[in-house]
Order: C-alpha cells, then structure tokens, then sequence
C-alpha cells in the first residue's frame, strides 16, 4: 500500500443512475460524506429507457422538486396500450379524469439529460462525485466490504457501506454472491429504441395533444414484437418522439432475428409510419430491462453492501416501472446506511433494515405480486399475438359489414378466436393471465 | 399445451445499421479493447453464430474461415451477447472510465 492516507468516505454509492443518486442524496443530507462513482463521462451518459418517470418518485426525494426545475419532456395526459395486428391497430388509451391528477403522475424524459440533473441535485446535498470511474472490485476485511477498487491508479476507496447501483449487468452483485447466476435470457429483454425528431406542433397535431403540456405514452402489443414475448412503446417528448420494442433474450435469439430489423418493421408498420413520417433520426440505442423482478432478485444485502435498481432486479415490466422501484430502493439504502452508521454497526443483520424498509413499499409487494409474469409468457408463447390480433378483427368486424345479418357477424367474430385458439384454451389464457397478475 | 408457432413470418425489412450508429457519440479508447472472443476454434465450430443476428448494433461480423470478429468501438454495453452466446466464448468487461458509448438524449 503507498503511503498515502487511505481515501476514506461514509458511504460508496456505485453508479449515478436514478438509485444511486437517490441514496447518496439521502446519506449525505443526513451529514454522511458520499462518493458516488460513475464510469461514464458525466451521469446519464451511459443510462437509457423508454419512457416516463414517475412523479411520486421524484418528490420522495425532492419535495421541492417543481422549484429545482426538472429537465422533463411533456406531462403524460393519455396513456394506454396500442393492440396492433399485421394492418390495424386498436387503441385503448385513457385522458382526462385521472390523468389530469395534480401533479400530473408521469412524465416523459430523457435520460442523459435527466440523469445528469439528477446527479448534479444530489451534488447540491454534499456528495462528492467521481465520473469516469469504473468499480471493478471490493476491498473486503474479514469476508466484509470495506471499500471498493475502482480502474484508476492507486484507486482504492473505503468505506463502511458501499451501496450497490449498478443497473441490469449486475457483475458486482455477482462477484459478491449477492446474485447467484448471470441475466436469465428468458428474464431478460432487450430493448430498442429510435428517438426521432420532430416540430412540436407536429406532434401535437398528430397525437391529438391540445399543447406542448399534453402527452402521450403508448404500450404497445401484438404484431409489434411479431408475436414474440415483448412489448413496444412510443412516447412523445416536446420536440421528439421515443419509439421502441423489447423482447426477451430468449425469444430474440430463438427468432434469429436482428432487433433493428425488428424496431424498422414496427416503425414501418402502416399504422406506424405515418406518424413518424418526415422525423428525424436523433439517437438510436439498447438496453436490457431486467424482467424477472421477483423471481431474479439477489440477495439485497452483505456485511458492508446493499444492492437496489435495475441491479436488484426491481422492474415491473408489464407497467413499464422501474425507475420508480430504483428511487425508492436507493431511498431505503440511503437511509439504511444513515441508521447503521448511528448505530456503528455494519454487519448483514444491521442491513437487513434495508429489506424491511422496502417490504413495507410497492417496490417488494408489485414485484411478488407479478412474479409468475415471466413464466406465463414463457409458457404462452403466443399470447402476445393471438390476443392483439383476434381484438383487431373483432372490432374491426363489428363496425364494418354492413348489411349481413348480425347473427353471421357474431358467429364470425367467434370464429376469428376459435381459429387461433380452442375456447376452452382461450379462456384458461384469461384466467391463468388474470391469476398471474393478481399473483395467485 | 399444444405446440404453437412461434416462428415469425420472415417480413422483416433490411436495416443498414451503420446509417443508425451515426447518431451515437463514442468515447472509443485506443488502447484497450473490452469485448473479446476466448477461442476463435470456438466460433468457427459455432455453425449459427446467433452473435451475428442478436446484437443491436451488429458488432459481430463473420470473416473468411468462420471465426467472428467484434467491432468493440460501435458497442452500447447492453449485456446481450454475455449472456446469449450458446458456447461463453466472449470476454465481457465495461469499457475503461469515460470510454464506450455516451448517448447525448438517452
Ligand atoms: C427501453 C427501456 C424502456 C424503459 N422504460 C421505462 C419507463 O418508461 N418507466 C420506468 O419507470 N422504467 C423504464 N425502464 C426501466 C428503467 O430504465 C430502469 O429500471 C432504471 O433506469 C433503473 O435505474 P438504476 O439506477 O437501477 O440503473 P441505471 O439507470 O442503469 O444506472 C446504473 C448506473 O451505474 C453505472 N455503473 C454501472 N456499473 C458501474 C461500475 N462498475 N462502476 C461505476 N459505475 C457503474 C452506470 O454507468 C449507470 O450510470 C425502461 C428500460 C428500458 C431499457
Ligand atoms: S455465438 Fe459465441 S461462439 Fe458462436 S460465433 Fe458468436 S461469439 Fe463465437
Ligand atoms: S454488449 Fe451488446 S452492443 Fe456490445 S457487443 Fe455485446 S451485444 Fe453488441
């Protein structure tokens, strides 16, 4: 060791994404001096979603929030799910009502540029810093974590609690034994994305969003993934529009296809193209969303170490939540290393106030609650296609026709279902959907 | 349960990937490579080669004599082909601090 004195903080937060600037901001409110190490060039440069964040997240941390002057695209006023077939599209989306709570619950944003201010709040609260910075390991005393190694010269850190948010390639939650195995390809999915520009009033006009202060998240299923185990979106930005599609790493590489070729078929989709038409290309991207929730959870704590994000599995994927799920873990872990340095004690059983804290929230209730989500979908290949597309020609026959006797109308739409699926099959995918998402 | 079919319909329409990969901003380091292949003896023995096919920004390219090689600098360090590489013949490591991908949007 050189001579030097040891670089020794409070805590160690790893990664300035939504968790980890959430639990330095916290530590070091509460007087704890943080190091936050990011590897990228500034925070966010390396993050990226859809998508929204919520807004109940954001004040948990930041009751202030709206005076801090958030860098958000628009409020999301109409949300919902686009059911596309290989030529139409049904949409149920909902505005008004509870969408125009107050606050408004979601808004759309941008990563690198939202992450960045993030980061840069949880500087104002004291926490010192470090960009391009990768951790590669932990510096541990008696099987505990002291500190962690990082890639630069004489780089070692300590510090009593090292919290862990290093987002969905979790190989430091691995190297611990926190996570016993890799990403699970059928847990997994990766994630494409186009951000395409446009003037905002175009993207009012073709939304149908009244202002600038109007916008739009779209979930969408069926032909979108080409029946695959995923889900597609589109949300607007104010100048831009975000339009993406994930699948699963399983179904991905089974379908031997190519995931830009699968994002350039949903943005050619008939329904799609006009849209978009005239847009221009921003920024393309991929990112693998942690799918498993539940069922892939690490361990969330060790002498020394806590786990939260994308890191710890914490994505509800048929909600499109995980940032929310990130905020309030790197909240918990915040305060959790807060309460072991008054108590001096940072050993496992001290942490696992860690996990009690989060037991008590949505985070830990949701993900047991949609933990089967995976295996259904795993198991049921196909729901993703059939479903899109029977609801496509059900109604797309019950308003056209005209003329036919009703009782034909009836019995064809019928038909559109039986000839996909057996009735009796159909209605055991409804009910094991149903109990897969109530959780029994 | 009966056996469905997953097999898409082959529609798919042809991507020039790196028209896309212009828009990214890279920090590419010179002097260390983060993406390796272990065996190309592997690769070669490897007859489908999915890496080809799953990669979002199409890295892995097939050369003469069936090995693979990883075009690192247009990498986004999604994780995919750590995972998904049938024989774990790939080296996967983060880029060194401040290098790889920096997406100005996100
Ligand atoms: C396409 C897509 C769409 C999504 N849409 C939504 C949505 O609409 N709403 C929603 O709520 N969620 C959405 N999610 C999920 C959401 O983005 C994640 O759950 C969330 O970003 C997790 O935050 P995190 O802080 O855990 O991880 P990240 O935001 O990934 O942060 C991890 C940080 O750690 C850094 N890091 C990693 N390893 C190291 C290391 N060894 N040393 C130093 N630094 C390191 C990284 O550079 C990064 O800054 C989406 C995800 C994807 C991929
Ligand atoms: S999938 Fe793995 S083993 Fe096969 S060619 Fe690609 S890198 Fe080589
Ligand atoms: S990490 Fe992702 S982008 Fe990089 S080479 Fe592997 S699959 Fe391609």
């Amino acid at each position: 060791m050189s001579t030097k004195e040891k670089l020794t903080f409070d805590v160690i937060v790893v990664g300035a994404g939504l968790a980890g600037s959430a639990a330095a901001a916290i530590a070091a409110r509460n007087g704890l001096s943080v190091a936050m190490i990011e590897r990228g060039q500034t925070p966010g440069s390396k993050n990226y979603f859809g998508g929204a964040l919520y807004t109940h997240s954001l004040l948990e941390i930041y009751p202030d929030l709206w005076d801090r002057k958030p860098p958000l695209e628009r409020p999301v006023t109409e949300s919902g799910f686009w059911f596309l077939s290989k030529d139409g599209m049904v949409r149920a989306t909902v505005q008004g009502g509870k969408m125009q709570n107050d606050p408004i619950d979601a808004y759309v944003a941008l990563r690198a540029k939202f992450d960045a201010w993030w980061a840069e709040q949880a500087k104002k609260e004291g926490v010192f810093i470090i960009p391009k910075t990768v951790v590669v390991d932990f510096i541990r005393e008696d099987e505990k974590v002291v500190g962690v190694i990082t890639d630069r010269p004489d780089g070692e850190i300590y510090a009593p609690v090292v919290i862990i948010c290093e987002g969905v390639n979790n190989l430091l939650t691995q190297k611990l034994g926190l996570a016993k195995h890799d990403l699970k390809a059928h847990a997994s999915a990766l994630a494409v994305k186009q951000l395409i520009s446009m003037p905002a009033e175009t993207i009012n006009a073709r939304f149908g969003l009244p202002s600038n202060e109007h916008g739009l998240a779209a979930s969408v299923m069926g032909d979108v993934s080409m029946g695959l185990p995923g889900l597609g979106f589109l949300y607007t930005g104010v100048d831009s529009v975000s339009v993406g599609v994930g699948v699963t790493l399983e179904a991905l590489t089974k379908a031997g296809i190519k995931p830009y070729e699968l994002l350039q078929r949903y943005l050619n989709h008939p329904m799609i193209a006009p849209m978009i038409a005239g847009g221009r290309l921003m920024e393309y991207g991929a990112h693998i969303i942690p799918e498993g929730g539940w069922t892939t959870m690490p361990k969330l704590y060790t002498d020394g170490a806590l786990v939260a994000g994308d890191a710890a599995s914490m994505v509800n994927a048929l909600h499109w939540e995980g940032t929310n799920m990130a905020i309030m873990a790197g909240k918990a872990a915040g305060e959790t290393a807060v309460e072991a340095h008054q108590k001096r004690d940072f050993s496992a059983k001290s942490l696992s106030a860690y996990r009690a804290r989060l037991d008590k929230t949505f985070v830990m209730t949701d993900l047991h609650q949609y933990r089967n989500l995976s295996h259904f979908l795993k198991s049921r290949p196909d729901f993703m296609n059939t479903y899109p597309a029977f609801l496509n020609d059900a109604l797309g026959m019950f308003f056209s026709g005209f003329g036919k006797p009703k009782k034909q109308l009836y019995k064809d739409i019928l038909r559109s279902l039986t000839d996909r699926r057996p009735l009796v099959k159909a209605a055991g995918d409804m009910i094991a959907f149903g109990r897969t998402i109530m959780g029994f | 349960m009966t056996p469905t079919k997953t097999a898409p319909q082959n529609d798919l329409p042809e991507v020039y990937i790196d028209d896309i990969l212009m828009t990214l901003k890279y920090f590419t380091d010179e002097h260390e490579v983060h993406l390796k292949i272990i065996d190309p003896q592997v690769c070669m023995n490897c007859e489908s080669k999915p890496c080809v096919q799953f990669c979002p920004v199409g890295a892995y390219r097939t050369q003469d004599g069936g090995t693979v090689q990883i075009a690192f600098q247009s990498c986004v360090e999604c994780g995919t082909c750590r995972v998904l590489c049938p024989n774990s013949n790939i080296s996967w490591k983060l880029p060194r601090g401040g290098y790889g991908v920096a997406y100005k949007f996100g």
